[in-house]
């Protein structure tokens, strides 16, 4: 690792212990203060993809497959291009390049070419003067399609071969598999004092974000494209485009403006994105597509639903011996990053108890359905509700507390899983701590009358992994520093700031380094023409890396700063400090300059000033094929308690208050992290009591809408109280881990375990619908009025 | 594509609107529906006459005969109005569980009569509180029972040149005791899995009348003849508050499975929720229930 992968945990100007553990050193970090863009949010002066106009700008629109597995047999657009209005129809054969966000797996076409694969697929794409007009001619566009057999069920896509969803695809409509042992399991399970055996269901659920997909394009008669997304990650779409529209990627250009929301999906590079590159080039107009809602629903990339079949085993005093995992992920009709999910099924599962012996195989295949991606916990939400209901079950069995069984198993820190990754920092047995006393569970746990219960869940989730999405040795995140007379200093960062407030830590970062106010920084971000390479908003990642290159940046300028303010004071470098808009120096207070005088003084010393920056993981994974996949530089911790109760009459559950004490490292900014805690476990309970994105028998999808795809209301929000930990990382910035979707997964298992104390019923299988839990009751009725020894 | 609208400042300038365009011709009051319907192209007008700004249709008046409830009552106004409060509570309490403030500041009565789901929140209250529909057209005006009027699925005894003008709601007898109950699938913007509307009346410890009513457990608003048979001339005892509602949802419902529910969950749910209501001492829960 070289020296500029680490910086250590310490303030910049740390006292007299560099790793110091406290805040008191920090100006600027670890105090609650609004994101940078707030303001601008708040007052709907912010720009979105959707607000960008050009003169002479088109408007484009999608036909969609009505046809879940078709072939295409012939699409007549002539009546569409004769329509008044109408500029350019654009079908799949005008780019035929297939691609796809892991460059193993491309498999999408912008339009299809040959084959549709899902109710929504996109067909042909219109230009228009106008939305209704595009809308119009779409009409006119003649398909005929010869209709295939449909897969919606995952048990028969992995069973049946023919016909295939992908036709280039070895192996029938297995997407990927993986098969990894680390131990001996059967021998351990062999010689469990408790083995419990079990079947869960994880539905299929999505993100929803506030503001649908949107991009628009131009193309400049010098053959420059200028492509506007609403996108999570701009350096993967630009290989994209570049590869698709074949054009060499130095002429096109990527620029994520503010973004309504994201979660993973808008991770990968998207049909629209290529259609309204393309249309600009061959209309030379600037052309905009805003999908609708409906549209949003069909493009997808949400949770993959899973069927997990999990077996576990105990020693009599509640340590685990050895867990074996057997998962079948529906992904939907495209690889999309499913290798990764596959993968994180199964990797992620290794913490933060200590596995002495662990067995998993996952399999995702293909159906008919809108593709599954990564949403919030990517591939490893699921996994995690399975595996914690089950150590309550465990511990149920051996009348152990569900606390307790999971503090006998934490693995430590600066400790190695079984699957052979590194763990640093660890801070879940302070999180579980925190929320046993805030909940008051000892008091209250099983003690709360019928229909009133507690469930504890624990999880833990990367910042980030060593695996970029393509093979390459650069660092995965690069900054940019620019100074300007006046004392602004400007960040440059490929990073993504997707509402998660990642410009805010880089302003926070080098202000703090540089001793100015945070408005004294600007953040420019993600624009490939502007700013180096990140890439982008996903695995939690940001803080992480693009911190620690701020960091690495920041640094050199100070150290310029700093010589040139000496070389006036004659003084030796150390006694200068920055601090509050100032230069001091340190044994004589009274001696002061103002940051701008030192710059201009640096400026004057070194000429133009600025600095680069950047970050690359250590060497990390397992030696095994696959062992880099979810090997992260730093782990995050997370334990929430639910408390719920279940209406019997109607068999609905409502939530009352939900304690997250979660380890992100150190909180950079805890208001931030606190509202990052907060919304991770709404959106965990959101899926596990309402949301459901699913297709009905025809693979159409049962509700595209927010009305029927439904969303928590704050009415349905329960009381969340968010406990941060901070373990402070060695390796993260000042300590940093990350903190947006870890918080997530315990919510659903600490609900299905806060049910089984409140009614007895185990929930399993996802989603918690009341008809669901009327059943489960009436079940354990029947079960209950059956006299003992009666059959 | 887009349809011609016709702006109607006056009650006589909608009916001339509705009398001349005939089959072609869409009322628009709030648009909660229509809108959604003109974008999913379930509805396609050729023209569409907006009523919105017809004062008459507006308003709440006092009649010898009970509340006369103008057709452009929007939610919010009968959520405000000290008179339908202390008249007609069930009818307030439904109103509160249509959508949420955005929604209720534009759904009005007509529209929930228009429309006539079967998931219609408004409406089961109306049938339950036995009240009528006033049909005007430029041949005149007509009143009939709301029971009646919703005739099927999303079909009505409404004429095409006629405008649903107001709702009587029948003076309210004393010591009527009014229930309504909505189960959703979340608290707020969502449409009902199953409503109850119950209104008893008693003379002294036994049930006189009962009319009752509900939704989304059958293709149309349904009248639950069964348990208004169970109950009359009955006291009203735990017993049989659960013998009828059990008795009401084997006979009087015929729920199906659709993206909100199954029909087993909406038949078995629909009984507990029915036989606790009954039960309850007040019958309209102050605040909405969960
Ligand atoms: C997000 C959302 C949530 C909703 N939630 C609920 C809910 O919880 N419960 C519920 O019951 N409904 C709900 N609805 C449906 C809708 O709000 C109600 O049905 C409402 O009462 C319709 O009233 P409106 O004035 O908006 O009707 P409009 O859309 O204007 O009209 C509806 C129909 O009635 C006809 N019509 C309207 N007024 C008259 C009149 N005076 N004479 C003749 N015909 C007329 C129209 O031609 C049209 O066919 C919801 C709708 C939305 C969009």
């Amino acid at each position: 690792m070289s020296a500029r992968d680490l910086h250590g945990p310490g303030a910049p100007w740390g006292g007299a212990e560099p790793g110091a553990r406290s805040n008191s050193d920090f100006k600027v970090v670890g105090q609650p203060r609004p994101k940078v863009d707030g303001i601008a949010k708040a007052t709907g002066a912010a720009v979105y993809t959707d607000d960008l106009t050009f003169p002479g700008m088109l408007h484009a629109k999608t036909l969609r497959s009505p046809h879940a597995h078709a072939r295409i047999v012939r699409i007549d657009t002539s009546k569409a291009r004769a329509l008044k209005g109408v500029h350019a129809v654009l079908t799949g054969d005008s780019m035929p390049i297939k691609y796809g966000v892991i460059p193993w797996t491309p498999d999408e076409n912008a339009l299809a070419v040959d084959k549709v694969r899902f109710i929504g697929d996109p067909v042909a794409a219109v230009a228009a003067i106008d939305e209704d007009t595009a809308n119009a001619a779409l009409k006119l566009i003649e398909v005929e399609y010869e209709l295939l057999h449909t897969y919606l069920d995952p048990f028969e896509s992995l069973q049946r071969k023919e016909p295939q969803i992908h036709e280039d695809k070895k192996g029938g409509n297995i997407s990927k598999s993986v098969q990894l042992e680390f131990g001996k399991v059967e021998e351990a399970l062999a010689g469990a004092e408790v083995v419990v055996e079990d079947d869960y269901f994880f539905h299929g659920s999505t993100h929803a974000p506030i503001e649908p997909h949107c991009a628009v394009a131009t193309y400049s008669a010098d053959g420059v494209l200028t492509l506007w997304s609403a996108t999570q990650i701009t350096h993967y779409v630009h290989r994209a485009l570049a590869r698709v529209l074949e054009l060499p990627a130095h002429r096109i250009r990527v620029i994520q403006p503010c973004l309504g929301g994201a979660f993973g999906g808008k991770s990968d590079p998207f049909s629209l994105e290529f259609c309204v590159s393309k249309l600009a080039m061959v209309t030379g107009r600037p052309v905009k597509m805003l999908w609708t809602r409906e549209e949003v629903f069909y493009a997808h990339r949400g949770r993959h639903p899973m069927h997990l079949h999990y077996r576990s085993g105990v020693t009599k005093d509640g340590k685990l011996v050895g867990v074996d995992a057997k998962i079948l992920i529906d992904g939907g009709s495209y690889s999309s990053f499913g290798l990764v999910t596959t993968y994180y099924s199964g990797q992620l599962l290794t913490g933060p108890y200590h596995f002495p012996t662990y067995r998993f195989d996952s399999t995702r295949v293909f159906t008919n359905k809108p593709p599954c991606g990564p949403k919030r916990g990517h591939g490893s939400v699921q996994p995690r509700f399975a595996f914690e209901v089950q150590l309550d079950q465990l511990a149920e069995k051996l009348a152990l507390d569900p606390i307790e069984i999971r503090r006998r198993n934490f693995q430590g820190d600066f400790t190695r899983t079984v699957n052979g990754q590194r763990v640093t920092s660890n801070g879940f047995l302070q999180c579980l701590d925190e929320v046993e006393s805030a909940s008051r569970w000892k008091e209250r746990r099983g003690k709360l009358g019928f229909g009133r219960g507690l469930g504890v869940a624990g999880s833990m989730y990367i910042s980030g992994t060593n695996y970029p999405v393509y093979p390459n040795d650069m660092p995965q995140a690069g900054v940019q520093l620019k100074v300007d007379r006046s004392g602004l200093v400007t960040v440059f960062t490929g990073g993504n700031d997707i509402g998660q407030g990642s410009n805010s830590m880089c302003a926070y970062i080098v202000a703090e380094e540089l001793g100015i106010p945070v408005e004294r920084v600007r953040v420019v971000a993600a624009d490939t023409d502007l700013c180096p390479v990140d890439l982008g908003a996903y695995s939690s990642r940001v803080t992480f890396m693009v911190g620690n290159a701020t960091i690495d940046a920041a640094r050199k300028l100070r150290e310029k700063l700093v010589a040139a303010v000496a070389e006036k004071w004659e003084c030796a470098p150390a006694r200068v400090r920055l601090i509050e808009g100032l230069a001091i120096d340190l044994e004589d207070t009274a001696r002061s300059m103002t940051s701008v005088e030192a710059f201009q003084l640096a400026e004057t010393k070194f000429d133009t000033l600025g600095s680069t920056g950047s970050y690359n993981t250590p060497k990390l994974g397992g030696d095994y094929r696959g062992g880099t996949i979810g090997a992260s530089p730093a782990y995050s911790f997370t334990a929430h308690v639910v408390d719920a109760s279940v209406d019997v009459e109607t068999g609905r559950i409502t939530v009352h208050d939900v304690w997250v004490a979660h380890d992100c490292g150190r909180a950079l900014n805890p208001m931030i992290v606190a509202g990052q805690m907060e919304g991770s476990a709404y959106m965990g309970l959101a899926e596990a009591l309402f949301e459901e994105h699913d297709v009905n028998r025809f693979g159409l999808h049962r509700g595209p809408s927010l009305l029927d795809y439904r969303l928590p209301t704050s009415l349905d929000t329960p009381d969340f109280h968010a406990r941060i930990v901070e373990s402070i990382d060695p390796e993260g910035p000042y300590g940093a881990k990350e903190a947006g979707e870890g918080p997530l997964h315990p919510s659903l298992p600490a609900l299905s375990n806060a049910v089984y104390d409140a009614v007895g019923i185990r929930l399993k299988h996802l989603p918690f619908t009341p008809a669901k839990v009327l059943a489960a009751l009436r079940e354990k009725r029947a079960a209950a009025s059956v006299p003992q020894g009666v059959r | 594509m887009t349809p011609e609208v016709t702006v109607a400042r006056s009650l006589d300038e909608a009916l001339a609107a509705l009398a001349r365009d005939g089959a072609a011709a869409h009322v628009l009051a709030g648009g909660t529906d229509l809108m959604v319907e003109l974008r999913t192209g379930r509805t396609r007008p050729e023209r569409v006459v907006d009523v919105w700004k017809v004062g008459e249709l507006r308003g709440v008046r006092e009649e010898n005969e009970g509340l006369r409830l103008g057709a452009l009552s929007t939610c919010a106004e009968l959520l405000r109005d000290s008179r339908v409060a202390s008249h007609a509570p069930l009818l307030v309490a439904a109103c509160r569980e249509v959508g949420a403030e955005q929604i209720q500041a534009r759904a009005t009565l007509g529209g929930n009569l228009g429309t006539a789901s079967p998931a219609a929140d408004l409406n089961p209250a109306l049938v339950a509180l036995g009240a009528r529909v006033r049909l005007r057209s430029r041949r005149g005006a007509r009143e009939v029972a709301v029971d009646e009027f919703l005739c099927g699925y999303r079909k009505t005894l409404r004429e095409r040149d006629e405008l649903i003008e107001s709702v009587l709601v029948p003076t309210r007898p004393a010591h009527e005791r009014q229930l309504w109950r909505k189960v959703g699938t979340r608290r707020a913007q969502s449409i009902s899995k199953l409503t109850v509307a119950v209104a008893l009346a008693f003379e002294g410890a036994c049930v006189s009348a009962v009319r009752a009513a509900a939704g989304s457990v059958g293709p149309r608003t349904l009248r639950l003849a069964t348990l208004e048979r169970e109950l009359v001339g009955r006291p009203l005892s735990p017993a049989l508050c659960r013998s009828a509602a059990a008795a009401c949802a084997r006979a009087d419902i015929t729920p199906i499975d659709d993206v909100r529910s199954t029909a087993l969950y909406r038949r078995h749910a629909f009984a507990r929720v029915l036989a606790t209501l009954l039960a309850e001492p007040d019958g309209v829960p102050a605040c909405p229930p969960s």
